[in-house]
């Protein structure tokens, strides 16, 4: 034992050296998220929201004249290649801070790597109950579904007050889906309503015969899915093809316009609880909204908003180390940058386009406005958009 | 369980099965006649699957070579469908030259056979990824015309529903035994066939182009893989790339059950798997995937011909 | 050097893993049986590790041995694996060529199965945040490198001796061999146990490597590529699956830049591997070596 312990020590000792380098210039802010894999569709809207945010901050002077630079990395839709993809940000391209994964599942598997190497991330769209508490440098700007949920249930009886009975839907083997569905069947209730039937599936499924079936033989007024938009979408399709008329509330795996294509015009009606709202009235919001309104013609999703402030809120906490501390970034040593920012982050408040929100001690957000929309499809079923109800 | 539960769980069951069961046809056909597994079916089912959609639809996604295109003309589909299992067929007929005839003209080994359709999926499946990307294309709910979505009998307050697209594809799993059926024991292709699948070599000396005629046994296999695959497609949406892959592993155990190479054992071994599948209640839903391998490991230490299947002999 | 091993040492390490793996499956070959369970011993073998690294239960033990409970894992994730591999093998082996290879991949489908039920595996969500033996994950060159060169021995000193030619026997003709008096089935799950073993000990060794631990670990899709290794290496000799994984694995890695077109690649080498070299690359060396040494004892014949 003793040596191989000594010969680690050496070798570790002698790699970490390379480690204490300055910051380089300009300031790189990892992104992990997913580029490949059928969860890139949800990968795909983040990053957009994380250029405009780049684009954004370097006009305004980046962080106190020294630019950002984002470095991306693919998780693909894995655990595996979100560790790697970490791995490489952290190591070979020795960013200050992460901004990702994408899933709450690949948060589980990939932020115990970052946190043991001191660095600081944060999760755009991990809404499962847990990560913060992964370690001290994890921390998120998406609400945690357990705030969210009950939204779209309140939204649901509003629209039909005689609900009663309730259909609750699942994906097991994903952790967001699994951990989303906890609230959403204490929402029920606690909202009085009556879980007749209780169905799981896993995001890999596509035939939802046995589920769908045993919805319609239930006669339930409304129904609760917590998946991903491929496995939902599916199932949403073959539960309003079999006949099932009812409200449909889909979690915050809907919340992606990848949703339209596999359900079509059975996609309408839909209410997905929302943490963004276009229409949000603060200026960072407003340049956001002006932004991707020009480039895509149509309003921003969720997502990219998420995104947005995540590495929003890394700028400015970079900010505050150099107001802080004194020195520029780039005079600083990269370990003693990292801890500094995972300090920060926790402190003070950010006007995102989110709204303003604060992370808590334990890395958590606190966001103050929710809304709900209602999936509204064309005539053609191509179509889509999220539409915010009052 | 009651009585109207029975029959949901029942239908359910003959729905499920007959999607393994149309896919498995194509896939114990070529067993049939040339005693090997073709692990490209799996991909040949896929690419069925794209080309009808591109033929029906033609609309593309974000990801890949083509993303956003749209052909700009389109077909009905029983005619995408058509020229999608053709071209599926040509497909098979291009595995059997890629991956199995260079191997059967130097005597290889049958594993090796395996490897090389396993290759072939492989190159098959990303380059329709490439093309493509990798979500999910569904066809528009009116591809079987103005056919009500769903069927639904009312027993007093309970009620047993099944879709319109499952029920056509047992129908047409059904439709094509009885061709299958009376094409290999009531033609002369069939006659020509059923030669080569007995002794190959003494077939040949019987004035059989045994080249040919395999040639014809994977352009039929692709047929009916495209076709299979096209339909699966319309009732669940073609997810992925991946997606007739992963049909291929559970495929293996349908054929095996009802028997490798017999053709009806293919249809029955299906339908009891997918019976047997939705009769699992769902607390244990998740042990679902379990039940046909669990079969299978079954069959294999009890029965390993499967039901339907001829015993093999051991040759010395 | 710590650049090579900062961006390379990844690569070293799952390369050895995968060399360990394709051998798992050359002992079985080396008794004519083609079986494909390896994966399924070797995602037993990382939850045993995984869970005994991460459970609550196991604290006591794990504060009161240190580093011990790594070895521990790998003990333990042995013995069960053989068992296992007794209750299964003594069955299953009875099948020949095809059904035996059928009846392996059921197996390794049904234990994923199970494996994404069970409460005490994490059920489809997995384990997460297993500890580490080592802070720098190229450091497992020194678990896997001596694992390696161990198992070489062992396969190097066993095809020299009794056993070792009793499995070849029966790989050349099981009926003669039984004629002869050697009890086929006793050797052949012998080698199956003996495969077993070594999948589930990598897998231990794994567990903490690869951070989390789920069923996605253990799948058809891992058989294909040990089996690739194993027949574009060579499957005759036990450099074959060495040389097999080493291309494989590093080919795709090599061709990052290409992205998707890697995968495909990938394929065409399968293809054209198994219909130019049905003996592996291996087999392609010792056949170029014997036609050479046959023109140079030809050309010494010309006096």
């Amino acid at each position: 034992m003793k040596l191989s312990t000594c010969i680690t020590m050496i070798l570790t000792f002698s790699v970490s050296s390379v480690y204490a380098a300055n910051v380089s210039s300009p300031i790189q802010i990892g992104i992990a998220v997913a580029q490949t894999s059928n969860v890139a569709l949800f990968g795909q809207e983040q990053i957009i929201g994380a250029g405009i945010a780049e684009k954004y901050f370097n006009g305004k002077s980046g962080v106190n004249g020294t630019r950002i630079k984002l470095v991306m990395q693919d998780t693909g839709g894995d655990e595996a290649g979100a560790i790697n993809a970490f791995q490489n940000l952290i190591s070979k391209e020795k960013v200050v801070g992460i901004v990702g994964p994408t899933l709450s599942q690949q948060a589980f598997a990939a932020d115990p790597v970052a946190n043991r190497l001191k660095v600081p991330v944060i999760g755009p769209s991990n809404t499962a109950k847990g990560i913060p508490q992964i370690g001290e440098f994890i921390g998120r700007v998406s609400a945690p579904v357990a705030k969210v949920a009950p939204y779209a249930v309140r939204q649901a009886m509003k629209q039909n007050p005689k609900i009663k009975r309730v259909a609750i839907l699942y994906a097991q083997n994903d952790a967001f889906s699994s951990s989303e569905t906890v609230t959403f069947q204490e929402t029920v209730k606690n909202m009085k309503l009556q879980t007749v039937t209780l169905q799981k599936f896993m995001t890999t499924d596509t035939d939802f015969t046995t589920q769908a079936t045993a919805v319609l033989g239930a006669k339930v007024d409304l129904v609760i899915v917590s998946g991903l938009a491929a496995d939902g979408g599916n199932l949403v399709k073959q539960l309003r093809q079999l006949g099932y008329m009812g409200i449909i509330i889909g979690g915050n795996g809907f919340n992606s316009a990848n949703l339209f294509p596999v359900c079509g015009k059975n996609c309408d009606g839909i209410l997905v609880a929302q943490a963004y709202s276009p229409e949000a009235n603060n200026p960072t919001n407003k340049a956001f909204v002006a932004d991707y309104r020009a480039t895509y013609k149509k309003d921003p999703p969720q997502f990219s908003a998420q995104a947005f402030t995540a590495v929003q809120v890394f700028v400015e906490g970079l900010r505050k180390v150099e107001a802080a501390t004194g020195k520029k970034i780039t005079q600083m040593d990269l370990a003693v940058v990292r801890t500094e920012l995972n300090k920060t982050l926790r402190k003070g408040s950010y006007i995102t386009p989110l709204g303003e929100i604060t992370l808590d001690k334990d890395g958590d957000v606190n966001q103050k406005t929710f809304y709900v929309s209602q999936i509204k499809m064309d005539a053609g079923g191509k179509v889509g958009k999220f539409v915010i109800v009052k | 369980m009651d009585a109207v539960q029975f029959l949901q769980n029942f239908i359910n069951g003959i729905s499920i099965g007959s999607v393994y069961a149309i896919f498995a046809l194509g896939y114990t056909l070529v067993f049939s006649i040339l005693g090997i597994i073709n692990f490209a079916h799996g991909a040949v089912f896929t690419l069925g699957a794209y080309l009808t959609y591109s033929l029906a639809v033609g609309r593309f996604g974000i990801g890949g070579l083509l993303a956003d295109l749209q052909i700009p003309f389109q077909f009905s589909f029983s005619v995408s469908l058509l020229i999608g299992s053709i071209l599926s067929g040509l497909a098979g007929v291009l595995v059997e030259r890629c991956a199995f005839r260079p191997l059967r003209s130097r005597g290889a080994d049958p594993l090796l056979a395996l490897v090389s359709s396993l290759g072939v999926a492989l190159v098959a499946v990303n380059v329709i990824q490439y093309l493509v990307g990798s979500e999910i294309y569904s066809f528009p709910s009116d591809v079987y015309g103005d056919i009500r979505p769903a069927f639904v009998i009312h027993f007093g307050e309970k009620l047993v529903v099944v879709r319109t697209v499952q029920m056509v594809i047992f129908a047409v799993s059904l439709l094509v035994l009885a061709l299958l059926g009376y094409m290999i024991g009531y033609t002369r292709i069939g006659k020509a066939l059923r030669a080569v699948a007995e002794n190959a070599s003494t077939a040949s000396l019987l004035g059989i182009n045994v080249d040919r005629f395999i040639l014809y046994t994977f352009f039929l296999s692709g047929f009916l893989g495209g076709m299979a695959g096209s339909l699966v497609g319309t009732s669940f949406g073609i997810a992925g790339p991946y997606f007739g892959v992963s049909y291929g592993l559970k495929g293996l155990a349908v054929i095996v059950m009802g028997g490798l190479g017999s053709i009806p054992g293919a249809v029955l071994g299906g339908l009891i798997i997918g019976l047997a599948e939705a009769f699992v209640p769902s607390e244990y839903s998740a042990y679902k995937e379990a039940i046909a391998f669990a079969f299978l490991f079954a069959v294999l230490m009890i029965r390993p011909q499967g039901f339907l299947g001829r015993s093999q002999m051991q040759k010395v | 050097m710590e650049e090579f091993l900062q961006n390379y040492g990844f690569l070293v390490v799952t390369l050895l893993q995968q060399s360990l793996l394709a051998l798992s499956l050359y002992f079985p070959l080396m008794t004519g049986q083609l079986s494909l369970a390896s994966p399924g011993f070797y995602a037993l073998g990382g939850y045993i590790a995984a869970i005994m690294l991460t459970v609550d239960g196991c604290a006591g033990v794990r504060d009161y041995l240190g580093w011990a409970i790594f070895p521990l894992g790998w003990v333990a994730a042995g013995i069960v694996s053989a068992v296992l591999a007794l209750l299964v093998g003594i069955p299953a082996l009875r099948l020949r060529g095809i059904y035996l290879a059928l009846g392996t991949i059921a197996f390794v489908e049904i234990m994923r199965v199970l494996f994404l039920n069970m409460e005490i595996t994490g059920g489809a969500i997995g384990i997460f945040d297993i500890p580490q033996l080592f802070e720098e994950r190229w450091s497992y060159i020194l678990v896997f490198g001596p694992l390696l060169i161990a198992t070489l021995l062992f396969i190097y000193r066993l095809e020299r001796s009794r056993i070792g030619r009793a499995y070849k026997a029966i790989r050349e003709d099981e009926l003669a061999a039984g004629a002869m008096g050697i009890n086929a089935t006793r050797y052949k799950v012998q080698a199956f146990v003996i495969g077993a073993i070594l999948a589930g000990i990598v897998g231990a060794m794994s567990a903490p490597f690869l951070n989390t631990w789920n069923a996605r670990q253990g799948t058809f899709d891992a058989s294909v590529s040990y089996l690739a290794y194993v027949l574009i290496g060579g499957s005759r000799s036990l450099f074959g699956p060495l040389l097999g994984a080493t291309l494989l694995v590093a080919l795709p890695e090599l061709l990052r830049p290409l992205k998707d077109a890697r995968l495909i690649i990938n394929g065409v080498v399968l293809v054209l591997a198994s219909i130019y070299l049905p003996q592996g690359i291996v087999g392609a060396m010792s056949r170029l070596k014997r036609s050479l040494f046959k023109i140079y004892a030809a050309r010494g014949d010309d006096k």
